[in-house]
């Protein structure tokens, strides 16, 4: 019997039982619906967060801290030697030390301001590992030859948003004042309150959190000065900008075999990245194998009707097998019918899926922005999440043929149960 | 005349739970190539079993039976669909025809099933139709015939793809006697024409009557095969 005979012979039989035939159908477009919609909203999730992910870190710099979550603290700092290893490694464009000083207070004339950190650093070699991120309000990034120069962050120049002077300008001579650990102190105190005087190079403009590292609410000054201060050659992070992001892989463990094992941790912004993207991947799978059971179910329900259906229809393979059809004929009449229900309920359910999508993914941006407005801490420039469902195509033809394979694996059941009938059997049935 | 099928020492049981119920108990006759036959008896006696058996929709216990020469106890069950396609046509007591097809897609469904194009199927089904008397009802569903016109689509569909054998299964049961008599004539003068066999089941001793041969079947044994006076319809 000629495929299209056996197609219009099904298609006759889901006619004369439409009702019925809507309703199986009805399963598929659901399931379908399901994994469209879940599927595509996934992927706009993913790449929405692979997207800000990618603009927040500067997948170029690597980050080495002491110690390590296996061995805690075992390293307590860097010395230059180290910077100068992690330097001469091929692939690495600047290594440059960082020490941080807590709980600093700044004088300007009235004015007082703290500062969460200060940051002590080569200028000349951290611009070049954010070169982005130094963009000056006022004044400009200071030069080598001075030691007693300092670079104010955003919020603690501005330390709230409604005041309309800044704390300090380019050339204004400041103090700041710091507790240094005193080296076996007779007594308590066991710090010193110091005060040194330095004069503002610049002052940043606002950048908000990009990254990990905010430096709206840092200072900067000299590494040398610093080290004179606290009396030590030690630093706390080093910072590594690598020529190109895929290697920073590569130089991370290059990196870590400098040091004995378990004594630094490298921040590595393509492998935090890969790992969320890989985390996302598997959320988005775990969603789409729930949106699969509702296929799954509406295969059951495709079993449930043609098995329905083959008994009432018995009477009529009955005639089918008589007048010489073929038992794989009547397989195929009744497995057409399940395929064309999953391809009617695959193409209805991808454009329904598609639809919801869009739905779904306009209801959850309003979501996002509502709840950041209620959480009353607001980023100064975070962006609103805004999710665009992203539809591959892939994952539409594969949800398609799934459909139809779901259909045709639960139709097989009824389907040969109405090709194994005996045709003497089938005539005498009532 | 050339026989056409044969039927040797053909034994039947039916298994009802665990008692076995003997339908055929050991039947031979030959059919002649042309002839009209037909199995008289009452019912319970095996001629449903017998008609089934020579349409290869089962196959005996024992015995053989032999279509063209080929034992059907041998053949695949494809192979025996294909005899069914190609060399056997039926008519049944409630006509069998697919609700939902008109008479003229019911009758070409042997040949759509055999694969042919539509445009033949269609030339040849009109044919059949008009050849049974039914060129009026091409369109119409088998709920919208009376049965005796049912019984004419039945006969134009087991017509239709020039089979050797026509058997015929209580053709006239479902018909009053004037519409049953109409079939019977209707099939002789087709056996006449087109010179095919007819084998028909009846429990109707006048239709049996009309038959060349009646084969008597009693308790599932043939009791006695008489040649039949020919007689017009009374």
């Amino acid at each position: 019997m000629k495929l299209s005979k056996i197609l219009a012979m099904s298609w006759e039989g889901m006619s004369q039982r439409k009702f019925r035939t809507s309703l199986t159908t009805l399963g598929v477009v659901v399931g379908i619906t399901a994994i469209i919609s879940l599927a595509s909203l996934g992927e706009g999730f993913r790449l929405e967060i692979r997207e800000r992910m990618q603009t927040g870190f500067e997948l170029e710099n690597l980050t080495v801290i002491p110690g390590s979550f296996f061995a805690g603290l075992s390293k307590e700092g860097f010395i230059d030697k180290d910077v100068q290893s992690i330097s001469n490694i091929s692939g690495v464009k600047v290594a440059t030390p960082l020490m941080q000083v807590g709980n600093v207070t700044l004088y300007n004339k009235n004015e007082t301001v703290r500062a969460f950190v200060a940051t002590a650093v080569n200028f000349t070699e951290f611009v070049k590992i954010f070169p982005d991120r130094f963009i000056f309000e006022d004044g400009k990034l200071p030069t080598e030859d001075r030691n007693d120069t300092i670079v104010i962050g955003y919020r603690v120049n501005h330390p709230t948003e409604n005041e309309t002077a800044p704390f300090a300008i380019a050339n204004d001579n400041i103090t700041l004042t710091s507790r240094v650990l005193q080296i076996n102190p007779p007594n308590p105190p066991f710090y010193k309150q110091e005060n040194h005087t330095f004069t503002v190079a610049g002052t940043l403009q606002k950048r908000g959190t990009p990254g990990i590292t905010n430096f709206d609410y840092w200072v900067f000054i000299p590494l040398e000065t610093a080290r004179k201060i606290y009396n030590t050659q030690e630093s706390q992070l080093i910072f590594v900008k690598v020529y190109d992001h895929e290697e920073s892989e590569r130089i991370a463990d290059e990196i870590e075999g400098l040091f004995p094992p378990f004594s630094v941790t490298i921040l590595v912004p393509l492998t935090f990245i890969k790992q969320v993207d890989h985390i996302l991947t598997v959320v988005q799978i775990f969603l789409m194998a729930i949106a699969s059971i509702s296929l799954l179910v509406a295969g059951i329900g495709i079993m449930n009707i043609m098995t329905v259906s083959v008994m009432e229809r018995t009477r009529e393979i009955g005639i089918l097998k008589a007048i010489g059809a073929k038992s794989r004929t009547v397989l195929a009449i009744f497995l057409a019918e399940a395929t064309l229900i999953g391809i009617t309920g695959g193409l209805i359910g991808v454009f329904t899926g598609y639809g919801l999508s869009h739905v779904l993914a306009y209801g959850l941006s309003g979501l996002v922005q509502t709840q950041q407005q209620d959480a009353g801490f607001q980023p100064p420039d975070a962006q609103r999440m805004s999710i665009n469902p992203a539809f591959s195509p892939e994952w539409t033809i594969i949800a398609f043929v799934f459909a139809i394979i779901v259909c045709i694996i639960f139709g097989l059941y009824p389907a040969r149960k109405a090709a194994k009938l005996d045709p003497v059997e089938a005539l005498r049935y009532e | 005349m050339a026989t056409i099928l044969e039927v040797c020492e053909v034994r039947k049981n039916y298994h009802m739970g665990k008692v076995v119920v003997p339908a055929l108990r050991g039947v031979s006759f030959d059919v002649e190539k042309g002839e009209f036959l037909a199995i008289f008896g009452p019912s319970g006696g095996g001629k449903s079993t017998l008609l089934h058996l020579m349409g290869c929709l089962d196959r005996p216990d024992k015995g053989k039976i032999l279509i063209d020469g080929s034992n059907i106890l041998k053949l695949s069950d494809d192979k025996l669909a294909e005899l069914r396609l190609t060399k056997m046509g039926f008519v049944f007591q409630f006509f069998n025809l697919l609700p939902r097809l008109t008479s003229l897609r019911n009758v070409e469904l042997p040949l759509t099933i055999a694969g042919l194009p539509e445009k033949e199927t269609s030339k040849r089904a009109n044919e059949m139709l008009k050849l049974v008397g039914l060129e009026g009802r091409m369109d119409h569903r088998p709920f919208e015939l009376s049965g005796g016109e049912q019984q004419r689509v039945a006969m134009a569909r087991a017509l239709i793809n020039d089979p050797k054998i026509v058997l015929a299964d209580e053709p006239t049961g479902n018909l009053d006697t004037k519409t049953g008599w109409e079939i019977v004539e209707l099939m002789k003068k087709l056996n006449k024409e087109k010179g095919q066999t007819f084998v028909v089941v009846t429990h109707d001793p006048h239709i049996a009557e009309a038959a060349d041969r009646i084969i008597h079947l009693k308790d599932g044994l043939i009791e006695e095969i008489k040649k039949a006076p020919r007689r017009n319809k009374q």
